[in-house]
This record gives C-alpha cells, sequence and structure tokens, in this order.
C-alpha cells in the first residue's frame, strides 16, 4: 500500500497564489459551465423529455425519443450519409495535405506565398465559401458547368451530390491539416534524410521510410480530428442544399436532422435525442480509435 | 487512458456546443432588444423601442411610418431586419430565455405557439380604451388568428396578401403566344406554357413552381379545384380528397411543361424569371417591390390567377378561382418594459392612418379593409390591380395549425410532392402524394 504523504501546510504566499490563481480562471471556468457543462447536461435531460414550447413544461418520458430514434429509418440514413461524407473529407483532405506540406517544407522561392493560398480557405467563413460554391455548382449558370461545356446537376443528383460536398469540405480543410503537417514535418531531424542521401535512397523512398513514420504522431492526431469534426458537418449541407433538393435526403448529415427536428420543427425533445446519439457514436469510433493508436502509429 | 477521456470529453463538447448555439442565439437578440430595457422600473418611459421584421423591402417604408410616430411620442424606434430562418430562431431563443425585441411581426406558422404561451403582450386593454382601433375594420382571417380562443388578442393585423400570375411580355412576344387574360383558366395556362417551353426547344420554360411555393403555388389550385388544405377549423384536410387530387392533377400538367424540379431546387423561380429563363411564375403581392426595381421590369405584368371552370360553362364563378391571402400581425413582448409605448406604436400602425401610409409607400396592402386602392398606384409604370381584383373572388386564409411548419415542410419533401415534382409524366405518382399529404398532416395534428 502506498503511505500517504504527510499534508504539507501551506504557506501563506502559497495560499494567495492559489486564490489568485483562481481569479485568473474563473472567467474561463464559469464560460466552460454556463455555455458547454450546463448545456451538455441540460442537452442529456432534455433526451428524456418531451418538450414544451419555449422551454417551458417539459414532461418526463423515459426513453420513448430513444425507442424512435432508433427505429427511424431516417436516423440511420443521415448517419449512413455522415459517415460518406467523412470517408470523402478524412482521407483525401489528410493525403492531400501531406503532400502539400512536404512541398512547401522545401527552402524554395515563395513557399510562404504559396502557404498562404492554401490556408486561405480555413480564414473565409464557412456559410461564405458555402454560398461561393453554391453557385460554382450551379447547372443554370455555374462556372463549372459553363468552362466544361457540361450540363451536370452537381448538387442536385443524388448520385453525385454527396462527392460535390464532400470535395467542398476537402477544400476547405485542406489548408489547415497542411499547416499541422508542416509544424510536424520540422521536427524530424533533417540528419535522417542526409543519411538517407549517402546510402543513395530516392526522394520516394525517403518519403515513404522516413517522413511517413515519423510524420505518424501528426497524421494521427489530424485524422482523430477531423473524424470528429467530419461527423459533426452541418454548415456545408444547410447552405448548399435547397430544402426542396431531392438530393438532400442522400446528403444531409446527421446534425442536419437534429438541426430539422430541434429549430424547424420545434422539437427538442426529439432533437437532443439524435445529439445524444451522435455524441455515443463519437465516444465509440473514438474508442475504437484509440486502441488503434499503438499499432498505427510509429514510436521510436 | 486519460488522453483518450479528454477525447471523449472534446467529442462530447463538440457536438453539445452545437445545442448552445440555440442559447448563444438568444444572447444576440437579447443585445438588440436591451435598447429599450435600459429605463428599469416598469411604467418608465422608454427611451427608445426596438422592432424586428424580416423582410428588407419593407424596412425604409417601416422606419418611415414609425418616424412619424415619433414626431408626437417622442420615442425613438430602430426598425431592424432579421432574415426569416434567423428571425424565428433568434425569437423562439428570446421568448424562451426572456428578451425579445419590444415589437415585432407574427406570422400563421407560429401565431398559435406564442400565443399560448403567454409570451406576447395581451392587447385587449389597450384596444377598449383606444378610439382609433375597431376591430370589425379588419379582415376576418387575420383578426381571427390573433385572437385566441379566449377572445385575448394579442396581435394587430398589419397587412394582408394576395397572389397573381406573373409573366415576362417579352418571352411571350418571342414565342408568339397571346398574353395571360383574366379569363385564363389553368388549362389555358398549360397551353401557353406548353407554346413556350415547346417554341424554345426547352431554353426557356413556359413556367416553373417548386414545392415549396405552396401559399403561392400549388395551394390555390387545390382551392380552385374545391379541395382544402387545412379545413376551416383547422383540424383536419380534404389533401387527398377527388377535389384536390383534381388540382394537383392540373398541376402535374403544368410541370410537364415546365422548368425541372432539379433547376427550381438550385436556381429558385424567382431568379430562373429574372433571368429570362422562365415565362410565368405565381407571385405575392409581398414580392412585388422585389420585380419593380428588377433590371428588366419593363418587360413584367402581372394577371389575375386562373380559374378552374368546375361547372364547364366558360365563365368564372366566385368560388372557381381563389387566391391565398395571409396577414401579418404587430406584437409586442409581454415583458416590455414600457407597454403603454409599444402598444402606442402598434395603434399606429395599425389605425387608419398608420394603413394608409402603409399603402401609399407601397409597402404592402392593409390589415384593414377598404384602405389599400392607395396601393394599387405606389408603382408607377408597373399596373398591380390584379392583386386588389383577386378580392372579387374568392380569398382563403393561409393554412395553418399549431405547428404548421412542421407539415408544411414535410409536403415539400421526398416521400410527399417531391416525387411527383420530380417524375411529372407519372400521374399516378401525383395522386399517391396527395394521399401521403393526407397521413402527413393527419398525423402531424395529431401530434401537436
Amino acid at each position: 500500500m502506498k503511505q500517504l504523504a504527510p499534508r504539507k501546510k501551506r504557506t501563506k504566499a502559497e495560499k494567495r497564489e492559489a486564490i489568485w490563481a483562481l481569479c485568473f480562471i474563473a472567467p474561463t471556468i464559469i464560460g466552460l459551465i454556463a455555455l458547454n457543462f450546463y448545456p451538455a447536461i441540460d442537452t442529456v435531460w432534455q433526451s428524456f423529455c418531451k418538450t414544451g414550447d419555449f422551454g417551458k413544461g417539459n414532461v418526463f418520458i423515459g426513453f420513448a425519443n430513444y425507442a424512435k430514434v432508433f427505429t427511424a429509418g431516417e436516423t440511420w440514413h443521415s448517419l449512413w450519409n455522415t459517415i460518406k461524407y467523412a470517408l470523402i473529407e478524412v482521407p483525401f483532405g489528410v493525403v492531400i495535405a501531406l503532400i502539400l506540406a512536404v512541398f512547401l517544407n522545401k527552402k524554395l522561392k515563395g513557399t510562404s506565398v504559396f502557404r498562404t493560398i492554401f490556408f486561405l480557405p480555413m480564414v473565409c467563413a464557412p456559410a461564405a465559401v458555402a454560398m461561393v460554391w453554391k453557385w460554382l455548382y450551379n447547372q443554370q449558370f455555374g462556372l463549372l458547368n459553363n468552362v466544361f461545356g457540361t450540363n451536370v446537376a452537381w448538387i442536385s443528383d443524388p448520385k453525385i451530390a454527396w462527392i460535390s460536398i464532400g470535395i467542398i469540405g476537402v477544400w476547405s480543410v485542406i489548408g489547415y491539416n497542411m499547416v499541422l503537417f508542416i509544424s510536424g514535418l520540422q521536427e524530424i531531424p533533417g540528419d535522417y534524410y542526409e543519411a538517407a542521401e549517402i546510402d543513395g535512397a530516392t526522394g520516394i523512398r525517403q518519403f515513404f521510410h522516413i517522413t511517413v513514420p515519423l510524420l505518424s504522431p501528426t497524421t494521427f492526431f489530424i485524422v482523430q480530428t477531423r473524424i470528429i469534426g467530419a461527423l459533426t458537418i452541418f454548415d456545408l449541407m444547410f447552405m448548399v442544399m435547397d430544402k426542396t433538393n431531392l438530393a438532400l435526403e442522400n446528403t444531409q448529415s446527421i446534425v442536419y436532422l437534429f438541426y430539422t427536428y430541434a429549430f424547424t420543427n420545434g422539437d427538442k425533445g426529439y432533437g437532443a435525442t439524435i445529439v445524444v446519439f451522435l455524441v455515443i457514436f463519437i465516444m465509440i469510433v473514438t474508442f475504437i480509435m484509440q486502441r488503434a493508436e499503438k499499432k498505427l502509429v510509429y514510436h521510436p | 487512458m486519460k488522453k483518450l477521456a479528454a477525447l471523449l470529453l472534446a467529442a462530447m463538447m463538440c457536438t453539445t456546443a452545437l445545442t448552445a448555439c440555440g442559447g448563444s442565439g438568444g444572447s444576440g437578440s437579447s443585445s438588440s432588444g436591451s435598447g429599450s430595457s435600459e429605463s428599469s422600473g416598469s411604467g418608465a418611459k422608454a427611451g427608445s423601442i426596438t422592432v424586428n421584421i424580416w423582410d428588407a423591402n419593407q424596412q425604409k417604408g417601416i422606419q418611415e411610418i414609425a418616424d412619424k410616430w415619433t414626431e408626437t411620442s417622442g420615442v425613438k424606434v430602430n426598425v431592424e431586419v432579421v432574415d426569416w430562418d434567423n428571425y424565428w430562431t433568434l425569437l423562439e431563443a428570446g421568448a424562451s430565455g426572456g428578451t425579445m425585441p419590444d415589437v415585432f411581426w407574427m406570422h400563421s406558422n407560429t401565431a398559435q405557439m406564442y400565443m399560448e404561451n403567454d409570451v406576447l403582450l395581451k392587447l385587449n386593454d389597450y384596444i377598449e380604451k383606444d378610439s382609433k382601433i375597431d376591430m370589425s375594420k379588419y379582415y376576418e382571417g387575420v383578426k381571427n388568428l390573433y385572437t385566441r380562443s379566449d377572445g385575448n388578442v394579442y396581435a394587430l393585423p398589419k397587412d394582408h396578401d394576395t397572389i397573381a400570375l406573373l409573366y415576362n411580355k417579352a418571352i411571350f412576344d418571342k414565342y408568339k403566344v397571346d398574353y395571360p387574360t383574366d379569363k385564363w383558366t389553368w388549362t389555358d395556362m398549360y397551353e401557353a406554357a406548353k407554346k413556350i417551353t415547346e417554341g424554345s426547344k426547352g431554353d426557356v420554360y413556359g413556367m416553373a413552381m417548386n414545392t415549396s411555393n405552396n401559399q403561392d403555388g400549388w395551394y390555390n389550385l387545390i382551392y380552385s379545384y374545391g379541395g382544402q388544405v387545412i379545413t376551416e377549423d383547422h383540424k383536419g384536410t380534404t389533401i387527398g380528397g377527388a377535389e384536390s387530387k383534381a388540382g394537383m392533377e392540373m398541376m402535374r400538367q403544368l410541370l410537364t411543361v415546365g422548368a425541372p424540379q432539379s433547376v427550381v431546387a438550385e436556381t429558385g423561380t424567382d431568379s430562373l424569371f429574372m433571368s429570362g429563363k422562365v415565362g410565368m411564375i405565381t407571385q405575392g403581392s409581398w414580392m412585388i417591390n422585389s420585380f419593380y426595381t428588377a433590371e428588366n421590369h419593363a418587360d413584367y405584368a402581372w394577371a389575375l390567377l386562373p380559374y378552374a371552370d368546375r361547372n364547364g360553362n366558360g365563365t368564372c364563378e366566385k368560388d372557381e378561382r381563389w387566391s391565398a391571402y395571409n396577414g401579418l400581425g404587430w406584437a409586442a413582448s409581454a415583458a416590455v418594459k414600457d407597454p403603454e409605448s409599444c402598444y402606442s406604436l402598434i395603434s399606429y400602425f395599425c389605425s387608419e392612418e398608420g394603413q394608409k401610409l402603409q399603402a401609399e409607400k407601397g409597402v404592402t396592402m392593409g390589415g384593414m379593409t377598404g384602405v389599400s386602392d392607395a396601393f394599387a398606384n405606389a408603382f408607377e409604370g408597373m399596373d398591380i390591380k390584379p392583386f386588389l381584383d383577386a378580392e372579387n373572388f374568392s380569398l382563403y386564409f393561409r393554412p395553418y395549425t399549431r405547428k404548421t411548419t412542421v407539415w408544411e415542410d414535410a409536403l415539400q419533401q421526398a416521400g410527399a410532392f417531391l416525387d411527383p415534382w420530380q417524375k411529372p409524366d407519372d400521374a399516378e405518382l401525383m395522386s399517391k402524394a396527395c394521399d401521403n399529404a393526407q397521413k402527413i398532416i393527419e398525423d402531424a395534428i395529431k401530434a401537436e
């Protein structure tokens, strides 16, 4: 058994320090409690209620909402849509960003210009990005169809709309991933590359045998955060797809479904249940990812 | 393990922060509403009143009328525009969190819910004492909408709107089609649309209508063929009945010669019309200004909505031509600090003077009967009389129930009318959609 260390008495100065420390972090703590923890707990509570208008008159109904969410086809359809989106955004967003990062990490002229250009989408408001893409994709007047002389319904054809949406997602996220990769690349000591060069390794061999393994902790971090980000996607579908778009059914994400129920139809309880369902799903995914970390990430 | 816990927590906060959006949206509205509540203590006269509306077209006119009121009351009025979707999110958050704008518009979609929960200022006592307001002078449907079943009044009728047919003369000339007349049936509209679509080989569409064009679109067909989207007691529907099906069958035929659904879902019927891609659309009077100020407005003209010659005698009976009408209401928050001033402003907007100003300035037609003639002259060079003439035939109040948006949204999407809209050649599909719609509305009313 571990022996308990005798409790050290704090000096006056230490006490004062502790009080000041509390004062300094108080705004953040209060903000977190009021804006994150309280709504989180309230959301879970609401998911067990038939909610009244304007937050009044909530009636506890146990698992009735959950039974409805789990048996509704649209829940699973939306979840599948969300996963499909993640399957485009995460792999392509990571691979393209990695390739760009490797090139932009070289000491060449104008790298900072290119880094800025690739990072710009991250700085733009997502709503603005979505609006611009909406018009690029427009079947009648869109730039894409005009330039290529095609007549493709990029965002109204249920078969391809999800890919079109995914492309916007990839485009928006590349810059952010790239910056993370560049910082990861700069941590890899140059000696490895020098040694490899002396041994006669080509650039591609160097990439796969030095860069990729040594970068794997960064890659893993990006993949994990992007999966969570992609599973909570909402703004793209909301801004790009009209409510009367036939492809909406095949692209609406689970958060979009939540928005429809909670805010358009005013059924907060059912909306809350959808969100809790999503949280549980993300927890499961995260758990699996964490288990896989040891196998996937290279620890020298 | 610690790392895992941290990640799980982060994931949870990411998702639950979504619900927090609603809350923080509320604080946004409260900051705009607090301008008036600065002067604390009930009964204190407010320094200014915040008015929220959703239609940017009307902002200028409403502000001018409000400024007139300021001249006598000395209380400043700020008219702020919040777009339709955000308007309701903000208002609901404000109603839940306690700080709403002082004076704002009410709409048939949500009025019931707001009135039942006592978040609006009760106006009965003020109206009784007010010699300028005579409740019998307002449009029946609008007045009833804002009167609760126990007789309490929560908003005064601001305006009413009707629907008309908008057409592009240049397109009609180009394909040598006669302009719409007040003798047109829906079949005549079909023939004209067909000529345009076929004459242009699909480059220009004769007409366009989206599933979301309900009040200003397909609802009117249902009524002119004798159906009802929501019955008069607001407890049922006949959308699956034979009359409604006849109306929607006509709608289906129109769609076969109109713009395809994938096109209207991406670009919107208004934009298609304004860019010269569509010959005819149906539109509500609240949109006049958009077309009046558009680039090619000289080509645009309005006509009465077509009718359905149900008895086959070749003339339009009163109950064969139907236009939806709807009316907004001026309401105030129940928690407002200076109810006297807020009511006084509402009273001015809805008094004969305010209503006439509103029509003269071309903001909208009045909520009071007999004040809208000036509206017809407000748009020089554009004849908008069809909107007023529609009142010589039958009007029905925009269908609403307690939670209108639930079924209204569902009707626009797959599983209801989006399917036949997508495949207008399939008559069976439209009939099936009517049956589905019947069930959707009945289920929604049951769940209310």
